[in-house]
């Protein structure tokens, strides 16, 4: 009888994505003429709250190409969601998972491609850095946009370091210079990595563009349409052309100041000179590569930290010796690792 | 008295009009007299500040309600007194236009002494903004100078960023032209010890990559490895090669196992169709069978039909009644 229970098919819960008045997203972008990447964001076993929390975060950040309200039962494996993303267009799945050390993080490419094993040494929610700013900001259609990525220390790295970028940046969806509009450029994704510590920051931010070279009473006078105050003044040209310190940040960016070339809201006009502002929001991880691997959570370990497991076979599969096919879709890699994180990850393939 | 008077000057206005003086003189006392007759506190100015009570606490109003009343007592002992004389209305107005007098000759002094308090008020302003500017200069200055002991990268980046920005044409130009700089400052500021392997790599670590940005360049063009000798050299990278393909979104047909499914796909879609053709073809040659058949039924069928009826008619004649014909006669 548990034989015939098995066998019933496992459906994952996906809610689609399409909402009431909404078409569905499109797959193919109509600029460009490239795939648009999706991806779904989700967790493998139980986590603990702040892991839920940037699960959150990490899908508020990959918005719009993502699935919000993404639900996943315990039951549901890793073929579930695989078998769903094929219609869906889903591109690349974010992993959260937990081991006793760490929290984890894979990226991986469907429906082969390769999986990057990241541990996340130390992580930030949104909601606390938030708290920590003086004047937080979130403008409505921050998340209507994919954010832009800048990846800086990855170049002149090995072929893991290569693949990493190429692998985050397909992740977000192109950008056509000739046609893309400067308004919708408005988060930013920055990835660093720290060549001695062989640690990758990631950070989240939300640009900011603010004209440059006006004065900072006119200034806030246009963008926020508060009526000045008048009372000591003795003529409206004092208030004009009082001479004024500009603030601190101001003076420090002269070199991040951009000549726009076009229009992008009343106080930004083209041909004028702004000042380009980042406020940070989001998640902020310090993430560290641990494993390649060459299929989806599975095939050869092409690159490990911690030098062990890498090509560690069964001595049965060694003596068959056919190695023309070097995807293998093997379980055995894992079992023959011994480091605990190893374990845990064997653990996590099981549970798959 | 009014009007006799006013008659008076009536009449004699006509007579003579050298006779203004004696005739102002008498008007003049009489509104002297008028003056008189109002009370001094009525039709003077004041010259005090009127007593403001409102603003005090209740010591203070008591002993100044105390004082008006002792103001009041005095006055009116004054007012009443046969001894002391009377000042009436009109002393105190004469007084006070000699008081005018004297004073319209140092006018002039008062109003230079009005003057100069503003002109300390403005002094004292101007020190208040000066001071306040003053420490804003100060603060400026300390920034440039946290400024000026900054790191070169944090200027770097900003330029870097700037290069990300400018749009049009392609980034690949400018972002060239940038790490040039970067590449000659870095150059400088490393120590001769290092190698220049080292100051290559340093300087290609911080280089910015950016998102995919379409150029309108062929970004699939593939290059043409070499053939390495060793096998496993071979697979890694060959390995290596499909990773970056596939990250890149390009389709790799790697896995022989998904290779020979797609072939057995393939084959039995093939053997599908043919099996559909074939039923096809005989599904026809069974229709057409049957309706041949049915035909040449047909035709048999009238045939006989054909047949039997000449046989009918035939037998009609013998079944006529009294014939005496063929079979039945002898």
């Amino acid at each position: 009888m548990a034989r015939f229970r098995n066998q019933r098919k496992n459906k994952v819960f996906v809610k689609p994505i399409v909402k009431k008045n909404q078409q569905q997203q499109p797959n193919v972008d109509h600029i460009t003429g490239n795939k648009i990447p999706k991806s779904f964001v989700f967790s493998r076993g139980k986590l603990p709250g702040p892991i839920r929390q940037l699960q959150m975060d990490l899908r508020k950040l990959m918005l719009p190409y993502t699935a919000l309200n993404l639900k996943e039962k315990k039951r549901n494996n890793l073929k579930d969601f695989l078998n769903v993303a094929g219609p869906m267009g889903v591109t690349h799945f974010l992993i959260l998972s937990k081991t006793e050390t760490s929290p984890v993080l894979r990226v991986a490419k469907t429906p082969q491609g390769p999986t990057l094993t990241f541990k996340i040494q130390e992580y930030s929610l949104a909601v606390d850095i938030a708290q920590s700013q003086l004047r937080p900001r979130c403008p409505q259609d921050l998340f209507k946009n994919p954010p832009l990525i800048v990846l800086s220390g990855f170049a002149a790295g090995d072929e893991h370091l290569k693949l990493t970028t190429t692998v985050f940046k397909n992740i977000f969806p192109d950008i056509d210079i000739n046609t893309v509009k400067l308004s919708s450029c408005q988060r930013i994704v920055c990835l660093n990595y720290n060549k001695d510590t062989k640690f990758i920051d990631f950070r989240h931010y939300s640009i900011r563009l603010q004209p440059v070279g006006v004065s900072r009473r006119i200034r806030k006078f246009v963008q926020n349409h508060q009526v000045p105050d008048l009372r000591n003044l003795q003529d409206v040209s004092d208030f004009v052309t009082k001479a004024g310190y500009g603030s601190e940040s101001e003076a420090d960016e002269e070199a991040a100041t951009v000549t726009l070339t076009s229009d992008l809201s009343r106080v930004n006009r083209a041909s004028t000179k702004s000042a380009v502002k980042l406020q940070e929001i989001g998640p902020r991880m310090t993430l560290q590569l641990t494993k390649i691997e060459g299929g989806l959570c599975s095939g050869e370990v092409m690159f490990s930290e911690y030098g062990n497991g890498g090509n560690k076979k069964k001595p049965d599969s060694e003596e068959d010796g056919d190695n023309d096919d070097e995807m293998k879709d093997s379980d055995e890699d894992n079992e023959g690792e011994d480091s605990e994180e190893d374990i845990g990850e064997s653990e996590e393939d099981e549970e798959d | 008295m009014q009007m006799g008077k006013k008659k008076d000057k009536a009449l004699n206005e006509s007579e003579s009009t050298i006779d203004m003086k004696p005739m102002i003189h008498e008007n003049a006392q009489f509104f002297d007299k008028l003056v008189e007759l109002i009370p001094a506190r009525f039709y003077l100015p004041d010259e005090k500040d009127k007593p403001w009570f409102q603003g005090l606490s209740k010591a203070e109003k008591a002993s100044a309600k105390k004082q008006s009343r002792e103001n009041i007592k005095k006055a009116r002992r004054d007012r009443l007194d046969p001894e002391k004389s009377t000042k009436t209305t009109l002393d105190l107005l004469k007084e006070n236009l000699e008081k005018e007098k004297s004073n319209m000759d140092s006018d002039g002094e008062e109003k230079e002494i009005e003057v100069r308090p503003i002109m300390s008020d403005l002094d004292g302003g101007e020190e208040r903004s000066v001071t306040y500017e003053e420490l804003r200069g100060s603060l400026r200055s300390k920034i440039e100078e946290l400024r000026g002991s900054r790191n070169i990268p944090s200027s770097d980046k900003g330029k870097k960023r700037k290069n990300e920005r400018n749009d049009k044409k392609g980034n690949l130009q400018k972002k060239q032209k940038s790490d040039g700089v970067v590449e000659e400052k870095k150059i400088d500021s490393i120590n001769d010890e290092h190698n220049v392997e080292k100051d290559i790599v340093e300087e290609a670590a911080n280089k910015l990559i950016f998102s995919r940005v379409k150029l309108g360049d062929n970004e699939d063009k593939r290059e043409d490895s070499k053939k390495e000798s060793t096998k496993s050299e071979l697979l890694a990278k060959h390995s290596w090669k499909s990773a970056m393909d596939r990250a890149a979104g390009i389709k790799v047909h790697d896995n022989p196992k998904l290779l020979k499914q797609s072939i057995q796909k393939e084959k039995k879609r093939h053997q599908k169709n043919a099996e559909k053709w074939h039923e096809r073809v005989e599904t026809m040659k069974k229709l057409k069978a049957e309706k041949q058949q049915k035909r040449s039924e047909n035709i048999a069928d009238k045939i006989h039909q054909k047949k039997m009826l000449r046989i009918a008619k035939r037998e009609k004649k013998l079944l006529r009644p009294g014939f005496e014909g063929r079979k039945g006669s002898t």
